[in-house]
This record gives structure tokens, sequence and C-alpha cells, in this order.
């Protein structure tokens, strides 16, 4: 970036976002154990537009709509963890075995990871549902964990390569670390750089698209609820509760947007390392 | 004519001054050379000459003036007919220096389509001329190839050419041949010495290798930490220099290219 | 322009034999995993010899290769088999449905163009401090909207409060054209809002750095302005670098597409994908991703003899 871009210390994207993805996780947490009122009672009255009793509103079988946005978050919150939990350690592990080592099986991996990254993730996702059976949060979350280890493994190669025949690795060997110390203690640290960032960005492309794919009915299905869920439902009363897909979609935004934040500071720190 | 009268640059957030108060004036078809280690503040001088100063990053003043003309205080869109036209300038890598995706034919003809009403036709006949008078073998065929199709030495023999299609009066050159095997680097500056012998062209030869200094300047100034600590003709600098970086400056050149330089 | 002839055919090559390789791989997952679809057809309370007659009807008793080989010629020549649940030659089924959904991503792609690439041009001298939070703040804010949030509050907004459309009851073009148009233009909108943000901020950091490389320094020494430096030299080389970008964009788009076109309710090939997969339509769903992929493929054949023709330094070396 040029020198006047430095003007914004890349540690204030990183705070705001902290904060709004903090509170909104706090939320969560609290919200797996208490909610105001409870998620899947009727008997709050139906249609109820916002309120201070409810303040997003009740949903057509008079439940209330924040508690349910909640207990729905959570889920969104971790399957999308899990997600890339899954990506991200299997990633880690292809890219940095292939990146450390080399070789004809580094070159065969990378060609079918770079075939692979160039799909859309998203039909190869409902490709891998459609193949488990759609319908299940963890049919979602094998498809999307499965998805998202190319990007993750390519990124740790590219770091990897370039960072295994530093001097201190040199060093390292030099001194008799075994090829798993190097890895573990020198190099992997030393990926957090543009790990982190990464890490970010998969979490937005996993809420988004287990949300993308509730919607469509082929990701978490009642008697789970997640956001996308709850916005397919939402769609259809959208003329007489239009609180409820706003409140709904707008909490999928926020958390986008706050771990977006995170990931834009983080990367401009990255940058500024460079 | 350039003059440059008490040049004072500092960089936004820098204690001391790039360049500190020089004055130095060239003659209409002199050559002159400025000397110094990286950071001694001479691509800074010769930075403020071209008006390539990121003014708002620096605070400046003194004068430069280019047969009169204010280069340093003038406005951009002043400054802007002056570039090219007035001063040529040739940078050090000439790989990077040329836009990859442009036929250098257009790069050699753009100071003419800039500066001049000419047809395309006649833009291209004289910057096909220019790549003749800088020695260019089939300029015909160069004219429409892309920089990556050429060798670093065609490609400043192209930026050379592009500096003085419109016959500049100022032709700076920013460590021209640094980036060159040493062979090139002689046929470059040989060429230079030509175009200055029959063009007339005033050059500033900025250059942190004494011997190319040397072979091309009728005089010297060398810079140290943003001052102007001797100048004189090129040969009584040489065999009899003041002051004391100048002499350590002579006494690390290698002594047989010293002795057959 | 020779190079550029035999680049196109070797990457010509390579594009028909991605194409096999891709195809040959969806076909040999579906086949395996599909199990018995003449029983899944039949339901459990058919006989044997129904499933039997039905498998050979259907051509599931022939060896795996022979099915692969006439299933290609067939995608080839038009005839992509019989769908499961509606009993008609899929390409009946898709074609239509295809061209619609073609074009909502060639619709959407030409917005992302046309606002992003501007935008992001001129947005890299928005330097200040109250620019750059709002610059990263509309980014992230565009980055975060999901397509299908939008398109309900879309068909909300203009569908049931201004009446333009009726989200869901698409009838065509040649029944009724405007409101037709309707669906199409939201859902382009949708589905370019986040990748417009992408666009931009992709577009504004090639143009910065390429706005600090040594030839715009030689282009400002040769008395070039601002708007000129860019429009004659920055452009093109900040555009080598967003054009394969863009080429996975276009691909993208059509993938993103499966959830605007339920959304608004477009019989597009998206919206039947996912009632494919529900239904376990396996010669559907295998046509329609094998053609996705196609797209996907083809979309980055596209912008790779794009960059050819452009990058004189792609070209050398390449015959």
């Amino acid at each position: 970036m040029t020198k006047k871009d430095s003007s914004i210390d890349p540690k204030s994207f990183l705070i705001v976002g902290a904060v709004i993805t903090l509170l909104l996780v706090l939320v969560i947490i609290v919200g797996m154990f208490w909610t105001p009122y409870s998620p899947t009672a009727m008997k709050y009255g139906r249609f109820q537009s916002p309120s201070w009793n409810h303040i997003f509103g009740t949903d057509n079988f008079g439940r209330d709509i924040f508690s349910r946005i909640v207990k729905g978050a959570g889920n969104t919150l971790v399957i999308a963890l899990s997600t890339v939990i899954i990506g991200a350690a299997g990633g880690i592990l292809i890219g940095s075995l292939t990146g450390y080592f080399g070789g004809a099986v580094d070159v065969v991996l990378m060609r079918v990871n770079d075939a692979l990254t160039a799909f859309p993730s998203f039909l190869l996702a409902l490709l891998i549902v459609s193949l488990v059976g759609p319908g299940s949060k963890y049919s979602v979350v094998l498809a999307l964990g499965l998805v998202f280890i190319p990007s993750f493994a390519r990124v740790t190669r590219s770091e990897f390569a370039s960072l295994r025949s530093r001097n201190f690795v040199t060093g390292a060997r030099l001194t008799g670390a075994g090829h798993a110390r190097i890895i573990f203690v020198y190099l992997l640290p030393n990926t957090g750089r543009v790990l982190l960032p990464a890490l970010t960005i998969g979490f937005n492309n996993a809420v988004l698209a287990e949300a993308s794919m509730s919607f469509l009915g082929i990701g978490v299905t009642p008697p789970d609820s997640s956001l996308g869920y709850m916005l397919s439902e939402a769609q259809s009363m959208v003329s007489i509760a239009p609180w409820y897909a706003l409140s709904t979609g707008l909490s999928i935004v926020l958390l986008v947007f706050g771990v977006g934040l995170i990931g834009e500071g983080l990367q401009a720190r990255a940058k500024e390392v460079d | 004519m350039l003059v440059i009268n008490d040049l004072h640059v500092r960089f936004n957030g820098r204690e001391r001054e790039a360049v500190g108060g020089i004055s130095l004036t060239i003659n209409d078809g002199e050559i002159v050379g400025l000397v110094g280690e990286s950071g001694s503040g001479k691509t800074v001088t010769a930075m403020s000459i071209a008006g390539l100063l990121p003014r708002r990053q620096c605070t400046y003043s003194g004068d430069i003036l280019l047969d009169g003309k204010d280069l340093l205080h003038a406005q951009r869109s002043e400054l802007r007919k002056l570039h090219g036209k007035e001063i040529g300038v040739v940078f050090q890598e000439p790989m990077s220096s040329m836009d990859p995706l442009m036929k250098i034919g257009h790069q050699i003809g753009e100071v003419l389509r800039i500066h001049t009403d000419l047809s395309m036709s006649q833009i291209k006949e004289k910057a096909l001329e220019a790549m003749a008078s800088v020695e260019l073998q089939n300029p015909e065929q160069i004219y429409d190839c892309y920089p990556n199709e050429l060798s670093g030495g065609m490609l400043q023999r192209c930026m050379i050419a592009a500096a003085i299609v419109i016959e500049p009066s100022l032709l700076l050159l920013d460590e021209p041949t640094t980036a060159l095997d040493v062979t090139i680097q002689a046929q470059i500056l040989e060429l230079l010495k030509k175009l200055n012998a029959r063009l007339g062209i005033s050059m500033l030869l900025i250059s942190h290798n004494l011997n190319v200094v040397r072979k091309l300047c009728s005089r010297i100034a060398v810079m140290k930490r943003g001052l102007i600590v001797e100048i004189g003709d090129t040969e009584s600098v040489f065999l009899n220099p003041q002051h004391d970086y100048t002499k350590a400056l002579i006494k690390a050149i290698p002594t047989r290219e010293r002795r057959f330089g | 322009m020779n190079e550029v002839l035999l680049y196109v055919l070797k990457r010509l090559l390579i594009l028909v034999l991605t194409m096999i390789l891709v195809s040959f791989m969806t076909f040999g997952a579906f086949s395996l995993i599909s199990g018995d679809p003449a029983r899944t057809i039949l339901g459990t309370e058919a006989t044997e010899v129904q499933v039997r007659s039905l498998r050979h009807e259907l051509g599931l008793d022939r060896p795996f290769m022979a099915r692969y080989l006439s299933w290609l010629l067939g995608f080839f020549s038009g005839n992509l088999g019989v769908s499961f649940s509606y009993r008609q030659p899929v390409w009946e089924l898709v074609g239509s449905k295809l061209m619609l959904s073609l074009s909502m991503s060639l619709l959407s792609f030409l917005m992302i163009i046309l606002v992003a690439i501007p935008l992001g041009v001129f947005s890299y001298k928005a330097t200040g401090k109250t620019m750059i939070w709002l610059r990263t703040i509309f980014n992230q804010l565009g980055m975060a909207i999901p397509p299908f949030f939008t398109g309900i509050v879309f068909s909300w907004i203009f569908g049931i409060l201004f009446r333009l459309f009726t989200p869901g009851d698409f009838k065509g073009f040649s029944v009724s054209f405007w409101p037709s148009f309707m669906h199409l233009f939201f859902g382009a909108v949708c589905l370019s809002i986040p990748r417009i943000a992408m666009t931009i901020r992709m577009m504004r950091s090639t143009v910065i750095s390429e706005m600090n490389k040594a030839y715009v320094r030689t282009a400002i020494s040769r008395g070039n302005d601002r708007r000129s430096v860019l429009s004659r030299h920055v452009l093109k080389n900040s555009l080598v670098s967003v054009i394969s970008f863009l080429g996975q964009t276009l691909a993208e788009l059509v993938c993103a597409g499966i959830v605007v076109e339920q959304v608004l309710g477009i019989p597009g090939v998206g919206r039947f994908l996912v009632t494919s997969i529900l239904h376990r339509d396996y010669p559907v769903v295998q046509t329609i991703v094998v053609i996705l992929t196609f797209w996907v493929v083809f979309a980055s054949f596209i912008a790779d003899i794009i960059n050819q023709v452009l990058d004189p330094r792609l070209r050398r070396g390449q015959t």
C-alpha cells in the first residue's frame, strides 16, 4: 500500500471488528443457556411487530424472533466454526507437508488443488451435499469443510515453500531439529501472518454458504434452525412481518461485517510487516 | 542553461534534509556529473529537477531555473508543459521504466504526441529517426516490439531515443548504465557522448560510479549527506581531490580500472 | 497474432480435455452414489421383474464405460438422458432454464464491470482518514450482504410495495416482458452487490500497486497528466491482473444465482438443480453440474485468451 494509506492504523479496523464480533458472540453464548423467551414457545401472539417486549417482534406461530435468532445464530456459529476447523486443519496439514517436502507429490497435489480452487466452491459444496444426503447440519459441515481445504492448503503451501529455505530454518536444521520440530516449532507459527486473515475470510464464506444452503432447504432443516433457514421462513411472510426477514438478515450481515473488519485489519497488518 | 540555487528538500517526518542547500549550474551543451553514495541526495536533486518530487510529502525551498523558467515552484500544469519537452529523463532500470503493454515505438513517440501537433505518421517517422540516431539496428522491426522482447542494452537505447526524440534542452541521466553489462555500459556512454556532440543537449549524469562519470562529464560535483562537498573540472578533481570524501571515493575505484579507465 | 492463434488452439485442447475429465468424474460420482435409480423410481412395492425391465429401459444394465460413452455422445448431440422424476428428456427440461440463468449472470456481470471498474479506479485517490473508513465500511458491508437477503428485501419493496413485479410469478418474456425482465434485473442487482464490493477492492489495490511502478514515473516525466497516465498506461496494466479475477467472478455468478433464483422465483437452472437434488433426480443433477462446470471452464478460458491478447509478456515462450 502507499505511504498515505498507512495513516490509519490497521489496529483500528481490528478493534472495531473485534468489538462487534465479541458482542455478538457474547449474546450467542448467553443464548445457549438463557434467552429472554423460549425460542420454541408459541404463546406470545402471532405477528407482533417489534416492541420493548419483543424487540424483533414475533413470527407466525407467535414465537419471539429475537430468542429464535440468538438460538439460530448459535447453530450458524457452530457450523461455521466446525467448517473452518475442518478446512483449516486439512488444508494446513496438506499445505505444510507438500510445501515443506516439495517433490512430485507437491506438484501433483497442487495441480489438483488449483483445479479445485478454480471451481466455484458453492457448486462443489452443493454436489457433495447431494452425494452425502441433503438436509442435515452434518452434511453441510462436511461438504463446506471439504470444499475449504484447497484454499487453506494453497496459502499454507506457498508460505512454507518460501520459508523453508530461510536462514532460521537452515539454522534449526543444523542444530539437529527433526522435520516435525521444524514444521511445528519454526514454520507453522510464522505462517500466522497470512493464515489468520485466511481464517476470517473462510469463516465468513462458511457463514454465507451455510445460510445459502439452509435457505435453499438442503442445509439445516427443522427441528434444527439457523439464520439461513429462518430467512427462508421469513421470506414467505415478508409482506405481513417484514421485521422477521430484516432482523434475521441484518444479523447475518452484522456477523459477517464484524469478522470482515477483523480480517481487513489483519490483512493490513500483514502488509505492513512486509 | 540550468541553474540550481540553494536547493533545500526535506521529507516530512525526517530530521535531516535530503538536500541541504546546493547550488549548481549546467551550461548549454555541458555534461555535468553528480556523484555520491546512495542517500547522498543526488537522486532527490534529480527528481526535483524533473518535477517528480512528491510535493505534498516534503518541504522545499530555493530555485531551479531552466533557461529562466521556474521548475520548482511552478504549477503542476505549467511543469507538465516542460516535462519531456525541455527535460528528458533516462532512468536506471530500462525494463521496469517502460510500460510493458505498450509498443516500444509508441513509447518513443509519446513525448511528441503530448507536446506537438504532429500527425501519427509524422510521429512514427520522427520516432524511427530517433531510434536510428541511438544506433538501434532495424528500427522498423523494433518499433512494433514490446519491452519484454528486447535486451537491457537495446531498451536503454530506446529510453534514450524516447528522451531525445523531441530534442530537449536538458537530459537527466539517473544511473543510466548501472543495470547494464560492462561492455554495454561502454557503448551507451559512447552513444551519449556522440549525442551531446551532435545535438548539443546539456546532460546531468547521476551516478555512484566515478569511472562512468569520468568518461562522460566535463565537470563533476560530489555530494555527501545532502551537500555538494566538491565541484570542479573532472580531471582536476580526479588528479587533485580537495575533500577527504572525494579522496576516499577515488581510492575505492579498483586500481586496474583507475589506470585503464 | 499468430502466437495468439496458436495459444487459442492449445488452450482449446486443454479446455476440451478438462471438460471430458470433469464429465467423467461427475458421471462416475453419480453412478457410485445413485444406487439403483430404477428401484428409486418404482418405489419399494415394485416387483423384481418390473425393476429389471426399467433398468434395461434406462440402460442401467450396461457396463460403466459404455454408459459413460453413450452419455457423453448423447450430451454433445443434445440427448441428455431422461429425468427420473419427470420422465422427460433432460434437455427439454434444462434448455430454456439454462438460457434464463445465463442471461441473469451476464446482466449481473455487466453491472459489476460498469460500476466496479470506474469506482475502483477513481477510489484510489480516496486516502483521507474519513474516506478510508467510509470505503472500508461500504466494502465490508457490501461483501457481508448475502444476495438472498437483498432478494427478499427487493421483492418486498419493489415487488410487494411498489408492484413492479410479482415475485415468484415469472411468466416468461414472451408472455409478459417487463415483469419478467424485472425479475432478472433485481436478481442481477442482488448478485452483483457483494461482487461489486470485491471488484472495487481488487481494482483499487491493483491500480495503487501499478501507480507505484517505475513506468508511471517515466510517463509523468514525459509530461502526461494524471488522467492520461491512468488511461494510457495504468488502466490497461491493471486490467491484466483483474481479468482473471473477473473470469472467476463470471463463473461464480451462475452458481451464486442458484439462491437468487430461489428467492425471486425465477425458473432458472439453479432452482431446478436444487429441486432435483432434493428429489435425487440424478440425471438432471448430473447434467446441470456438468453444464455449470463447462461454464466455469469456459469463463476461465475466455479470461486467459483476453489476457493473452493484452499482455505481450504472456505471449513470449508460448510458441
